[in-house]
């Protein structure tokens, strides 16, 4: 077999495969008023619940009842994208089969997912607005200098990367065992608890926090959020992003490593 | 009383193929099992973590917030293990399956319960041991009152959960894609029943008593267990020993729905 020439690489599909995942998306409208409504309803929830906590107990110090209540809307609205399953495409695909197609195609695969993923995380990124605004009516929010704004969306986009990575090895899995939904929604739960998304992990009792510090989920919701309330100080802010740009990198030799073993099997096992 | 005859033959026969699905796929069972036992585990973490740092929510301790959760979580499971598959309903609708158990000899709702799948009573005996633990962990008296009040107010809680579930799985009879209102009242039942209704706004508060009466599968009679009756002074403490008559209610209201939709649907001419 002489090895075909490899094409020379466009950027230009992998945009129109973003704006098709974006149609797709749009087109569940109901799902979008349910996504918006559930992040109300928890903006309110949490407000109810940290208002109770704080009521009867001696606030931490670097947390005061409105740095946390800025804390649970902002990591909520952060969820619209973080929570989105963005390489789904590939499980759903090792399902079908379809895979194998795709393959054959003059694309790279995985920047197909990612492009596909894309698209469906723009879309929801588009739903913050409204959200932010609708949580307005429930709950007052802090807005941080420019400088420290800047840098919680640095952070944000670094964690959006190791949600990413971490979310694209899972889908890897399939490669091997289909099914695969209970153990993503376990990571889900793990991730939820450890990332910082619910409970800030500096009110976790100190072992658990050096765990939790230490684990890449940190990365994803702590590390921005607490850039955004200025529980880190801007004197931290290089050695943070520096944390999670370590964990981007990590990640995603991962994932090419994994990707590659799954791949070879996929190509293996069809001849 | 043939017919009963048969059903409890059919219903037999529905719990064997069960155990008989759950023992040949094996190795999904246990990652679905640690799935179940992550799942209450990490929301009980999470108590324990936010009631570390501030012990007392609204009065209630992490001790108090267990024996809630355990109640909810045994009621939920009871529910889970009895009527889940009234939730998949819809895609029966959906694919057309539900038209056979239409011209079957036997209650429809009947046989939407007993369509076999992949149920096992994992969780309701993870359930089982959680409530014990709790009871024991927060010292409630286990006296006559709670020995044979706390069955019948699980038994309750599992039949609001499946006014709501037979509820929503009616709906599909009009709409098709039930989904979303599915999780958001998923999502409202677990989410607000693992705190005590007292830290919620009245009008939150009057909504989980009287119109999606969640509040009755754990907070009211955890109120009364717990001899709280002095907080949250909306309703007088022994109301939290109606949660049978209260699930009785729902579940009537419930039925009375489904009949409504299921004329409906086989009257269109399906």
């Amino acid at each position: 077999m002489t090895a075909a020439r490899a094409p020379r690489f466009r950027l230009e599909p992998y945009v129109q495969f973003a704006k098709k995942a974006m149609a797709r998306e749009a087109t569940y409208r109901f799902d979008v008023f349910t996504t918006v409504a559930s992040v109300l309803v928890r903006v309110y929830l949490l407000r109810m619940v940290w208002v109770a906590l704080y009521a009867r107990n001696t606030a931490p110090k670097e947390l005061p009842l409105h740095a946390i209540i800025t804390y649970s809307t902002v990591a909520l609205l952060m969820g619209l994208v973080m929570d989105i399953d963005q390489t789904r495409l590939l499980h759903d695909k090792l399902h079908s089969g379809g895979i194998a197609t795709d393959f054959m195609k003059p694309i790279v695969v995985p920047f197909y997912l990612f492009a596909d993923g894309s698209g469906e995380v723009i879309f929801h990124a588009a739903l913050i607005v409204p959200s932010l605004l609708l949580a307005l009516l429930f709950v007052h929010i802090d807005v941080p200098g420019p400088l420290t704004l800047v840098t919680f969306f640095a952070s944000f986009a670094l964690g959006y990367l190791v949600g990413l990575f971490v979310n694209f090895i899972l889908n890897c899995v399939a490669f091997w065992t289909l099914e695969i939904h209970a153990m993503q929604l376990i990571v889900t739960w793990i991730t939820d608890l450890f990332g910082g998304e619910i409970i800030p992990l500096v009110i976790f009792p100190a072992f658990l926090q050096k765990i939790a510090f230490a684990l890449p989920f940190a990365a994803m919701f702590s590390t921005p959020l607490l850039i955004y309330v200025g529980a880190i100080p801007p004197e931290r802010y290089a050695w943070a992003l520096g944390v999670q740009a370590f964990w981007v990198v990590v990640l995603a030799l991962a994932s090419t490593v994994i990707w590659r073993a799954g791949a070879k099997r996929v190509i293996v096992q069809g001849g | 009383m043939d017919r009963l005859r048969v059903m409890g033959n059919v219903y037999k026969q529905y719990w064997r193929i069960n155990i008989l699905t759950t023992l040949e796929y094996r190795e999904n069972f246990l990652i679905w099992f640690a799935f179940t036992f992550i799942y209450h585990g990490s929301a009980i973490a999470a108590l324990w973590i936010v009631l570390n740092r501030f012990p007392s929510m609204n009065g209630w301790t992490f001790r108090d917030m267990a024996f809630l959760y355990g109640m909810w979580m045994l009621a939920h499971a009871l529910h889970n293990t009895f009527f889940s598959t009234v939730g998949d309903i819809p895609e029966h609708v959906r694919d057309g399956e539900f038209d056979r158990l239409l011209v079957r000899p036997l209650d429809t709702l009947f046989q939407a319960i007993a369509t076999p799948g992949q149920v096992f009573p994992d969780e309701l005996i993870l359930a089982l041991f959680t409530f014990c633990a709790a009871t024991w962990y927060c010292g409630v008296v286990v006296d006559a009152t709670f020995l044979i009040f706390v069955p019948l107010i699980v038994v309750g809680g599992a039949l609001i959960d499946l006014a709501f579930n037979l509820f929503i799985s009616t709906v599909a009879f009009w709409f098709v894609r039930v989904d979303a209102l599915r999780w958001i009242v998923i999502q409202l039942e677990q989410e607000f029943t693992r705190y005590p209704i007292s830290i919620y706004s009245r009008g939150v508060r009057l909504l989980l008593t009287f119109v999606v009466p969640f509040a009755f599968m754990n907070y009211f009679p955890a109120r009364f267990f717990l001899h709280k009756a002095h907080e949250g002074a909306m309703l007088p403490a022994p109301v939290g020993l109606l949660t049978p008559a209260i699930g009785l209610l729902a579940v009537a209201l419930a039925y009375v729905f489904w009949r409504i939709g299921l004329n409906r649907y086989s009257g269109v001419g399906n």
